[in-house]
């Protein structure tokens, strides 16, 4: 059974350029539809601008959909208030540096969830105390700041506030981003640890492609607000069948020397989410794109989006 | 001799040593990659062999030479002569290198006009001719454009345009591409490999991915705390690390196919020490598997061609 439903999920923004400008609609997020089944890790890749962390607000119910829904073990999530929330999804953010209040303590800053539900006194800090331990943080550190803390221990506040209410589900938004790799792989390592201590349903979201071959067992891939693959893991990376997809795995320079640094043929044009291309939004940048491509949107077969495999297959 | 030589370079900010006394060279016709976490002295060591460091940073080098000349006592005017003509630089984020109030042909054409002079109308034709040397279509328009009309990956090609408009012998980057996605990474990294051959540039590479370093460098130094602690050609690094935090490093990437599913990850426990002017030994022995008590004690590089700075044999 699914712990997250996301159906047709769409965002739009109008965005004025300048003060006389004519408004614009940005659409960031163009019709998502995703599931992940309980205690599975969904990982989202994509490059900036193609509507991730968007999606990841619309997820988390931090901003309102266009249209669309999320539902968490069935419940419609912008039906429920800010707390009822709360205790079914919890984010990770980027940067640890600006998800953490500086003028409050650790200890307080992991409090805070239950203190948000009415939980106080020594059962919050028994558990506080228990989830800084499983997070790695000695008991010494409830009392300072998050300045005097690494970025990699940051994060683990972080993951430790996100987990204190025990939520069914965990968004994690470029969780490691902003970390050096060796601290990077002490955070994979724990939050795989922790997925399956408390049978986590995880959605981790990034750009890079080698962590969420680590991390993810299926993976979707967004380009210009829409998904245009989702296959399991492995079969994605064994054989990605999207020529995104392909070119986004040619430009993962994995540490093997020889190699040279390939050439992904994507040419020069950007894509923008305030002027999506008509057919399909990938064909201008396209190395096979056909005359059709241009013209008419691309069925989803099997799970990908794109002409030729429509009708290869 | 190479182009670039240096040798005990050290660099300091008050009570913090920076760069523990590092050897380094870069010949004509090669990439040499600087790798490295944050923290581990690799900018500070790009910016000393500038002259570029911060107001309060004191730099002590037994030897600095560029083609052969010592550099070490170069004089502001001198080194600013020097800089973005035979050595250019170009840094991580190109928006906060380009001046946002000046087209992108004005900012070009003045660098060849303030060192090599000339009109600048030939000024801009070689500016031109460069954004189209580095894969800008329709030079001309860009020519007239702001930087803030550009995209991340434009701003960074334009970035190289302008550190090779004086030929220059030495180019240094500083992450260059860190901060654009991966498909945009790929082809400015391609372009910086297809331009280092062709021109025959020293190109230094600093940064922290060891995928960028496998594909483009032909050597590698590995930095921590401060120091150099392996030095070797790139396939020999690759495949026999031999210094423990190299190794350390390497188990720590995600490589896609390498891991079974579940695995976990190598890594290094701890963090990297803040190390005072006073510190002996090595840098990493609070870290390392390996350490024992001659660690405390000064470690040589040993083992060339394939150096590392370790008392263990590897």
């Amino acid at each position: 059974m699914s712990a997250i439903v996301i159906h047709d999920l769409q965002k739009h923004f109008r965005v004025k350029e300048g003060l006389f400008g004519a408004a614009r609609l940005v659409r960031a997020v163009d019709g998502v539809t995703l599931s992940v089944p309980a205690g599975g890790t969904l990982g989202i890749v994509g490059e900036s601008g193609c509507g991730k962390s968007t999606l990841a607000r619309l997820i988390l119910g931090l901003l309102p959909p266009t249209a669309g829904q999320v539902l968490v073990e069935g419940q419609d999530l912008s039906r429920l208030d800010r707390r009822a929330r709360a205790r079914l999804i919890q984010p990770v953010f980027q940067d640890p540096f600006s998800s953490l209040n500086p003028r409050r303590r650790i200890g307080d800053i992991v409090a805070q969830p239950l203190q948000a539900q009415g939980i106080g006194g020594a059962e919050a800090a028994r558990r506080v105390a228990a989830m800084l331990e499983q997070v790695g943080i000695a008991p010494d550190m409830v009392k300072r700041f998050p300045a005097q803390l690494s970025g990699g221990q940051r994060q683990r506040v972080a993951i430790a506030r996100a987990l204190v209410l025990r939520p069914r589900i965990l968004l994690c938004d470029e969780p490691t981003s902003a970390l050096d790799v060796s601290v990077q792989s002490q955070i994979l390592n724990l939050l795989a640890g922790l997925r399956r201590e408390f049978a986590l349903t995880t959605i981790f979201i990034s750009h890079n492609l080698a962590v969420v071959e680590h991390i993810a067992d299926t993976v979707a891939v967004m380009y210009l607000g829409r998904i245009v693959e989702e296959a399991p893991s492995r079969d994605l990376f064994a054989a990605p069948r999207h020529p995104y997809t392909r070119a986004l795995l040619a430009s993962v320079l994995t540490p093997e020397p020889g190699l040279g640094v390939p050439d992904v043929g994507l040419g020069d044009v950007l894509p923008d989410p305030s002027n999506i291309p008509p057919g399909c939004r990938f064909h201008p940048r396209c190395p096979v794109a056909i005359a059709r491509c241009s013209t008419q949107v691309p069925p989803r077969v099997d799970g990908a989006e794109c002409h030729l495999l429509a009708t290869a297959g | 001799m190479s182009l670039l030589e240096i040798e005990g370079l050290e660099v300091s900010f008050g009570q913090t040593a920076a760069v523990r006394g590092i050897d380094l060279s870069v010949a004509r016709g090669e990439t040499h990659c600087i790798v490295g976490e944050s923290g581990c002295g690799k900018s500070v060591t790009s910016l000393a062999i500038m002259a570029l460091l911060a107001k309060g940073a004191t730099r002590r080098t037994r030897r600095l030479t560029f083609d052969g000349r010592d550099i070490s006592r170069y004089s502001e005017r001198e080194m600013s002569r020097l800089r973005g003509h035979r050595m250019a630089m170009i840094f991580q984020e190109p928006m906060t290198s380009l001046n946002p109030a000046y087209t992108v042909g004005s900012q070009l054409a003045e660098v060849r006009t303030r060192h090599l002079g000339g009109t600048k109308a030939a000024a801009l034709d070689r500016a031109a001719e460069l954004l189209g040397r580095v894969g800008i279509t329709a030079p001309g328009l860009r020519l007239g454009q702001f930087p803030h009309q550009l995209s991340g990956g434009l701003r960074q090609r334009v970035m190289i345009a302008m550190a090779l408009m004086n030929d220059p012998e030495l180019l240094i980057a500083d992450e260059p591409t860190t901060a654009l996605d991966v498909t945009i990474q790929a082809q400015i990294l391609r372009l910086l490999a297809t331009l280092q051959a062709e021109l025959g540039l020293a190109l230094l590479l600093i940064t922290h991915d060891l995928g960028v370093v496998a594909r483009v460098a032909h050597r590698v130094s590995v930095m921590y705390a401060g120091e150099v602690v392996e030095n070797a050609a790139t396939a020999e690094l690759f495949a026999a690390p031999r210094h423990p935090y190299t190794r350390g490093l390497l188990d720590c990437l995600p490589v896609p196919g390498k891991l079974a599913p579940g695995a976990e990850l190598g890594s290094i426990p701890g963090m990297v020490p803040k190390l005072g002017p006073d510190f002996v030994g090595c840098g990493f022995r609070s870290r390392c598997p390996l350490a024992r008590e001659e660690c405390a004690a000064p470690v040589p590089m040993r083992g060339a061609p394939h150096l590392y700075r370790c008392v263990i044999d590897a």
